[in-house]
């Protein structure tokens, strides 16, 4: 593996890590304040219970996700000096900002979780709403970062130099809206399925139901609702990057030549080498339509491009069939919960509830293959059609060794916190209610 | 706007070498304690950095992202050439993090704590020292640029710049500064048999404090290290450094007559005179290497970026200081207060 390629493989790896921290960090707060409302209008004890357990997975999550995210702040410069020294000035804004929510947010969970018993009780409720609120924003915000290497803006690149540099038409990007959306939607299904799906499969166990069938009401309602909805957003990415990248498109389509009326893709084995798809499912006119409205309109292939600026096609191809294909399958998911409000009888079985267990890892993994089509689909440039990814790496050899020690870190560290998560969950059930 | 960036610049480095200094040093004073000791220091530390010790390591995050976004060339220079103590710098901090909220938050309170316990304490040790490393690298002159040696090898490009006795002496003094700054604070949250240990704890990192203050800027005096030699040249950075040591005084005698308020605002003085000569007397010219001096300001980012940078601070530390020192208030002043009029 060269350098080049190492410095992608840790900035993936960092990456792929961080996310699933930074989501549960977003979301668990709403669920906490939701269950400690609950315990301030009825009293009940299983809500305090539940509130307070769900505060320790905040906690530790969000301690994780913070040192990750730290990390990375430093990793953008350790991995891609060259990148972060021209686009440093022109995106700091929304890095800044980001700073400063995550900071309210880091507050306000202090004021939160030290202040049982200390801080008047809707003042305490409060903070953790504040918490919630700040992590998303905090989403919001460095996603605008992300969405600025899709849609640079607010500068003019003259010569190999950036100038004329306007941070706020930057930071307000074209691409920030859909991706944004998109980002904080799947944040909701993946860890709202998450949680539900832990809580599921303590149920199906038949272990402290009343606790858990609490908890899994308040996450589902969260998860279903955001998976009835992220198709909208999802047409909404699929027109802007028609629009803006068309070499993307075709890569996660796998279209290789430009025609009129384009097919829609399902599946299939790319080869690279003879530009072929085989093996897939073919629906006619649809990939046109879903791209542009419009039945019969072009869409480009891969060949209308140099071979240079090319993504790795099969990667792309493949992460974003899989993102699509479970996006969908929550989606049903989450309308067969509301069915399930009217069906009470399903609730009943344990299938139902081993249905919903199924399901804890799937939002996840969802979101991680919408990640790589977007990064990877993205290749090779770093800032689309500015820069390169290999003229932003690091002259320092050896990244591998680099590479290896942040596998190693993070692999214990998550081992470590899924063993935490178990142990809590144990003493949980093993406790009253 | 230039002087509001610089003004948060300087401000997320003071705090951090404060505040976050002073956690770092709470898993020093721990290690170097006997048994008991250490369970009642975990206790206190718990008791009174729980709250803040997460936004006490923020302010790194807004130094570094102030830096590359307004002064991406001198950023360049750290992150490309600093690499490997940075790496591990961000190890530390890992661990740190992570050892901290398992040790409270594990449901189960088991064997596995020694584990957190010891992994806590080490990166404790271990971060402060290559953080003082990886300054005293950029001031120690050692440092060659890529562009000037492109066939350089790469132990004299990436190890051999930090690996000197210069910046191990500055990363070992800043250490003892953190455990001298956390054991000042710890005094004024603990009472009686454990106020002793803490003040017992406060002198001996004193005495080291000094004493390897003395010797890093003796050895970097005989190695002719420039930045060192411009601070002495330079009058309000010797007063600064003096009144600093002068400080030791009023500082034990708040200690001693228990004015806990007062004895933290001293320490806190104390670095942040060391801070402003380190800083101030080369100002701006902060890094230098074999072939010269890179200041701040070169390459600095467009007026524009500079403009919205300034905005984004000053609203940012609208929202942010307010809660910040609500925070501090609600769950430490009021100890503090309480144990005064005790």
């Amino acid at each position: 593996m060269d350098n080049l390629d190492a410095a992608r493989m840790q900035m993936a790896f960092t990456l792929i890590f961080h996310i699933v921290f930074a989501c549960i960090g977003m979301v668990m707060p709403f669920f906490m304040v939701i269950s400690h409302y609950k315990w301030l209008k009825t009293r009940k004890p299983v809500f305090l219970k539940l509130t307070k357990s769900w505060q320790k997975g905040v906690a530790i999550f969000f301690v994780t996700g913070a040192v990750s995210g730290t990390a990375l702040s430093f990793e953008l410069g350790l991995l891609w000096p060259e990148f972060m020294k021209h686009a440093g000035p022109i995106i700091g804004m929304p890095f800044s900002l980001e700073g400063a929510a995550f900071f309210v947010e880091a507050l306000a969970l202090g004021f939160y979780l030290y202040g049982w018993n200390k801080l008047p009780e809707k003042f305490h409720w409060l903070t953790g709403i504040i918490v919630g609120f700040s992590g998303v924003a905090s989403g919001i915000l460095v996603v605008s970062a992300n969405s600025w290497m899709n849609a640079p803006s607010g500068f003019d690149y003259i010569n190999g130099e950036f100038l004329n540099i306007d941070p706020l038409k930057a930071f307000l990007n074209p691409a920030w809206f859909t991706q944004a959306l998109h980002m904080t939607l799947a944040a909701f299904v993946a860890t709202s399925f998450a949680v539900a799906g832990i809580h599921a499969w303590q149920i199906y166990k038949n272990r402290n139901r009343e606790l858990h069938l609490e908890a899994f009401k308040i996450a589902i309602v969260f998860g279903a609702v955001a998976a009835l909805l992220q198709p909208l957003s999802g047409d909404l990415s699929a027109k802007d990057i028609a629009k803006r990248q068309p070499v993307k498109l075709a890569a996660l389509e796998a279209h290789y030549e430009t025609e009129k009326g384009a097919p829609l893709y399902i599946g299939g084995i790319v080869d690279e080498e003879n530009q072929t798809v085989s093996y897939k499912i073919e629906i006619p006119k649809a990939l046109s339509f879903l791209s542009f409205g419009d039945f019969n309109a072009e869409v480009k292939g891969l060949n209308d491009f140099p071979k240079e600026d090319h993504p790795p096609v099969a990667i792309t191809h493949y992460a974003f069939q899989i993102m699509v294909g479970l996006g969908t399958l929550l989606m049903f998911s989450g309308l067969l919960y509301f069915i399930s409000l009217k069906k009470k009888k399903w609730q009943s079985s344990k299938k139902y509830w081993l249905y919903f267990a199924c399901l804890a890892p799937v939002g996840f993994l969802a979101l991680e293959a919408g990640w790589i089509v977007t990064e990877v689909g993205r290749q090779p440039w770093i800032i689309h059609n500015v820069m390169r990814t290999k003229d932003a790496v690091t002259p320092m050899p050896g990244m591998i060794y680099s590479f290896y020690l942040y596998v190693i870190l993070y692999a214990i560290l998550s081992v470590a916190v899924t063993w935490l998560m178990i142990r809590q969950i144990k003493v949980l059930n093993n406790s009253e209610n | 706007m230039l002087y509001v960036v610089l003004f948060f610049t300087l401000f997320s480095f003071f705090l951090y070498v404060l505040l976050g200094g002073a956690d770092f040093g709470a898993g020093i004073l721990e290690l170097f304690s006997s048994k008991d000791h250490q369970d009642s220091i975990k206790k206190r530390v718990y008791s009174v950095m729980g709250p803040v010790w997460e936004a006490n390591h923020i302010w790194i995050i807004i130094l570094i992202v102030i830096l590359w976004i307004a002064f991406p060339g001198f950023y360049n220079i750290i992150i490309i050439y600093l690499h490997i103590p940075l790496t591990l710098i961000l190890l530390g901090i890992t661990l740190r993090g992570v050892a901290f909220v398992f040790r409270h938050y594990d449901a189960v309170k088991d064997k596995s704590q020694l584990l957190y316990d010891r992994m806590f304490e080490f990166s404790c040790l271990v971060t402060p020292i290559f953080l003082g490393m990886t300054y005293g690298a950029l001031i120690s002159g050692k440092i060659i640029l890529l562009e000037n040696h492109p066939n350089a090898d790469f132990a004299s490009v990436y190890i051999k710049p930090w690996l000197q006795p210069f910046p191990i002496l500055t990363g070992f003094f800043f250490s003892a500064l953190c455990v001298f700054l956390s054991a000042t604070f710890l005094i004024g949250e603990a009472k009686e048999y454990e106020r002793r240990m803490y003040i017992r704890k406060a002198g001996i990192a004193t005495w080291v404090v000094v004493i390897l203050g003395f010797i890093t800027l003796a050895v970097a005096y005989f190695e002719e290290n420039k930045f060192v030699l411009d601070v002495l040249k330079n009058y309000y950075a010797v007063g600064a450094v003096v009144l600093s040591a002068l400080l030791i005084v009023p500082l034990w005698k708040s200690i001693r007559k228990g004015k806990i308020v007062w004895c933290r605002f001293l320490a806190g003085l104390q670095v942040l005179l060391i801070l402003t000569a380190a800083v101030g007397a080369h100002f701006p010219n902060l890094i230098i290497t074999e072939s010269g001096q890179i200041s701040l300001l070169d390459n600095m980012a467009p007026e524009s970026t500079i403009t919205i940078l300034g905005i984004s601070l000053i609203i940012g530390g609208l929202i942010i200081l307010p809660g910040l020192f609500h925070l501090l208030k609600s769950f430490k002043m009021i100890k503090i207060l309480e144990n005064e009029e005790n």
